[in-house]
């Protein structure tokens, strides 16, 4: 079920009214919050319900063993099945295609006359997320850094928390398991406020990424052409939006649908396009995830404790892999490898050639590392190399007879639009919506509240789904 | 924060905004209808798997779409009709789909639109990809789907300015559609005339010609400038011998099993007649496929009495006359023994 549509309203509403209904105990409300997010998720596809429910009971059982069993080899045994459940899934759902062709790519290049066939498997919707979920929570386990959950339905609720099913935020156990301990409502001003992030959730998504960005992008990335340096640069801005808008518009709402019913969910966005470098982008863009990465893969392979090679070896494999968590294909390498790039030359020169930053360099930084990640969004969009290098030799003014494909309008409405959001990113670099709305007249935050209500409502979003659902 | 003042400013502000929405499109002569789309088109293909000897399945393009008038095709022959023709696309996608996914072995009309069903078999081609499209939409659509589709119904019935079609023809007044009838300059080429809507369809798919096509000739001629412009346009060669073999292929499957295959050759006139005419001329293309089939065909050009009908934009009936050419038609099929479940009493 999308947030974006009809039926999400009605099963909001329901949920709602049944959470602040008087008919259940606590443990009833919660049982009625899982049976919702089964409906939630399958109402999509109701078979893969059924790998919900072998993660969530894997991950209690090696949770349960973790926390009682001594020997280190036994818990490291259950760890392995945790995480070889749950990474088999990913692996069969998500990469055995690509495992396949580069399999039979490699053997081809031998001589040999191997031929493959996709089994056409459709991937689970939020696999990748509730995957990295339920495998903090083992790890953590392992590590002895989290309490076992203390029931079965405590722990099948954080598995399956519709809000943050499909496209996170990615939730650490002790984060949100605790939570569900005891009875919580939203205060009159947390429902109301959540109400709020959720229009500005969908706005971002409906009006932002889908109505204003995504027709410029499909028709740059579509066009199988070399285009103008002009068409270029503004499909992948448009771009740069679309995906910004349509993920943090997801991760608004998730945040916003979870406060309604009191429960808090951390930020996974804080205005990334006005970071300052990379390193302070990654504290900003899906922070969710690049903290997830952080904790239990670039920790582990080393992070900075041994030297500034293992480091830089431990920074790049950690991006790699971040990288293919987004998608099974090189592309999504590629763009997982320019942001290692980034990041080692960043930490490069801030050992070599180490600067201060001031208000007065600070915005041409910001755009620099603006400018540059969108380089990285082009192999991150692109579904071929081809495309991708097109596009890139387009934006660096090496086909200056390429195609126009875009409108004057398009170019003026991409300028615009992303020109704002650059801006506003840099304004409220150093803040949150809830603090600058605190300083806003009631009657000024209604009227922006009603022009997002009635720009969704007059863009009749036909129902696209996120982006980030595909990862 | 005074967030229930903010939350009832907010609740009114939508509510004047959204209904000063509403009665500026209503001024504008806009009235609340139906959208054809992908979710109509895939109740009628769900009706399909349960099919019984009265069921009439109807695929083709928009031609048969608007011509053939379903209350009166199921009043005359007492026939169930389940209409799966497809808006500027070949049908040979769901032909395909009705061969090899079901059993369906009752009376397929199949009309056909020579610029369309001659065009190629390429299944990238954007007259194969749209039928495709909803063949495969049928296939994958998910519960969450059949219900938003279900919950937007009653909003289209009872608000102008909520539209849910499809395509890029369907003259929807949301957001993104209004911003692309913005132009500065012709930066990436000449743009297209607006194409206003002509559509007036029921949740079971029976198109009617809207009267206004009939009544304002200048909003007519405004479908005929897009006609223009698209037929001025450089298209491929026809691929005659694929498409008809690809079509006769699958008609011998769909009669060995007892299927009753008719093609039908809906009117046009105007610019379309004559690009028709030179280009998809009858005897080298129409002939040739009803040959190589051996179904029973009918097409317009053959009969005195569907010589001047009327096309208020040359390619589809106005309403009157696709009344007029269905119950001709049926009165052709029945002295020809064409339709072989009929009602018996």
């Amino acid at each position: 079920m999308l947030f974006n549509s009809l039926s999400f309203v009605v099963f909001l509403v329901i949920v709602l009214a049944l959470y602040y209904s008087k008919i259940f105990s606590w443990t009833g409300k919660k049982r009625m919050l899982l049976f919702a997010s089964y409906i939630f998720y399958g109402l999509w596809n109701p078979p893969l319900v059924i790998l919900l429910w072998i993660s969530t009971v894997v991950d209690w059982i090696t949770g349960k063993k973790l926390a009682t069993e001594e020997n280190k080899r036994k818990r490291l045994y259950w760890l392995l099945l945790s995480m070889f459940v749950n990474l088999g899934f990913l692996t069969f759902f998500k990469y055995r295609d690509f495992l396949l062709d580069n399999f039979t790519t490699v053997v081809n290049s031998y001589g040999y006359g191997y031929q493959t066939t996709h089994m056409d498997i459709i991937l689970p919707m939020g696999i990748s997320f509730y995957t990295f979920q339920t495998m903090s929570y083992t790890i953590d386990m392992y590590l002895k850094r989290t309490e076992r959950a203390k029931t079965f339905l405590d722990f099948a609720l954080y598995v399956t928390f519709f809000p943050q099913l499909v496209a996170g935020p990615i939730v650490r156990a002790q984060d949100l398991i605790s939570q569900f301990y005891e009875e919580k409502r939203a205060t009159v001003n947390q429902f109301i406020w959540g109400l709020f992030l959720l229009t500005l959730g969908l706005f971002q998504k409906v009006v932002m990424a889908d109505t204003l960005l995504s027709d410029t992008v499909d028709t740059v990335y579509g066009s199988g052409k070399i285009l103008n340096f002009w068409d270029a640069w503004m499909g992948t801005l448009a771009f740069s939006g679309q995906i910004f808008f349509d993920f943090a518009g997801y991760s608004t709402c998730a945040i916003g649908i979870a406060l309604m019913l009191g429960i808090i969910l951390p930020d996974n966005f804080r205005y990334p396009y006005a970071s300052l470098g990379f390193s302070d982008l990654w504290k900003r863009w899906h922070i969710t995830l690049s903290s997830w990465l952080r904790d239990y893969l670039y920790i582990p392979l080393g992070g900075n404790r041994h030297g500034v090679v293992r480091m830089y070896a431990a920074l790049m494999i950690t991006m790699l892999l971040g990288g293919l968590w987004h998608g099974a294909a090189w592309t999504f390498i590629v763009w997982g490898g320019l942001h290692g790039t980034y990041l080692i030359l960043e930490r490069l020169q801030r050992q070599y050639l180490p600067f201060k930053i001031t208000k007065w360099n600070g915005m041409f930084l910001a755009f620099t590392t603006f400018t540059c990640v969108n380089i990285t969004w082009v192999f991150f969009r692109a579904r071929e190399f081809k495309t991708a290098w097109n596009m890139i030799t387009s934006m660096f003014y090496l086909n200056p007879d390429g195609e126009k494909v875009l409108a004057n309008f398009d170019i003026l409405k991409v300028g615009i639009v992303i020109g704002l959001l650059f801006i506003c990113h840099w304004f409220m670099r150093n803040t949150s919506v809830e603090a600058v709305s605190k300083k806003i007249h009631p009657w000024a935050l209604g009227v922006v509240w009603a022009s997002m209500f009635f720009l969704i409502v007059i863009a009749q979003g036909s129902g696209e789904q996120f982006i980030y659902f595909q990862f | 924060m005074q967030l229930k003042q903010t939350l009832i400013i907010a609740f009114a502000l939508s509510i004047i905004s959204i209904s000063a929405w509403e009665l500026y499109w209503r001024s504008q002569g806009l009235q609340p209808n139906i959208d054809d789309n992908k979710n109509l088109w895939a109740n009628q293909r769900a009706k399909l798997e349960n099919f019984n000897n009265k069921t009439v399945v109807f695929i083709g393009s928009s031609r048969i779409l608007y011509d053939i008038q379903l209350d009166i095709w199921e009043k005359e022959t007492g026939t169930n009709s389940i209409e799966l023709a497809t808006q500027g696309a070949s049908p040979t996608p769901v032909f395909r789909d009705i061969v090899k996914n079901t059993t369906f072995n009752g009376t397929l009309i199949v009309g056909i639109t020579p610029p369309l069903f001659f065009a190629t078999t390429n299944p990238k081609a954007e007259f194969i990809r749209r039928s495709q499209s909803l063949v495969d939409y049928y296939k994958k659509r998910t519960y969450a789907q059949i219900i938003n589709h279900k919950l937007s119904v009653p909003l289209q019935q009872n608000l102008a300015f909520i539209r849910d079609g499809d395509e890029s023809w369907d003259s929807d007044v949301d957001l993104k559609t209004l911003l692309k009838q913005i132009h500065i300059g012709t930066r990436e080429g000449p743009a297209y005339p607006p194409f206003n809507n002509f559509e007036d369809i029921s949740l079971d798919r029976h198109m009617k010609m809207p009267e206004r096509m009939v009544t304002d000739t200048a909003y007519a001629n405004t479908v005929k400038k897009v006609w223009t412009s698209i037929l001025s346009g450089d298209f491929p060669p026809p691929d005659k011998e694929s498409t008809i073999n690809a079509f006769v292929d699958l008609a011998k499957k769909f009669k060995k099993r007892g299927g009753n295959l008719i093609l039908v050759r809906c009117p046009s006139s105007g610019l379309f007649k004559e690009v028709e005419s030179k280009a998809f001329s009858k005897n080298l293309f129409w002939d040739e496929l009803v040959a190589k089939t051996k179904a029973k065909a009918y097409n317009y050009q053959d009969y005195s009495q569907f010589k001047d009908l009327f096309c208020p934009e040359w390619s589809h009936l106005a309403a009157k006359d696709a009344q007029f050419f269905t119950k001709e038609l049926i009165k052709i099929m029945k002295a020809d023994g064409a339709l072989t479940n009929l009602k018996t009493n």
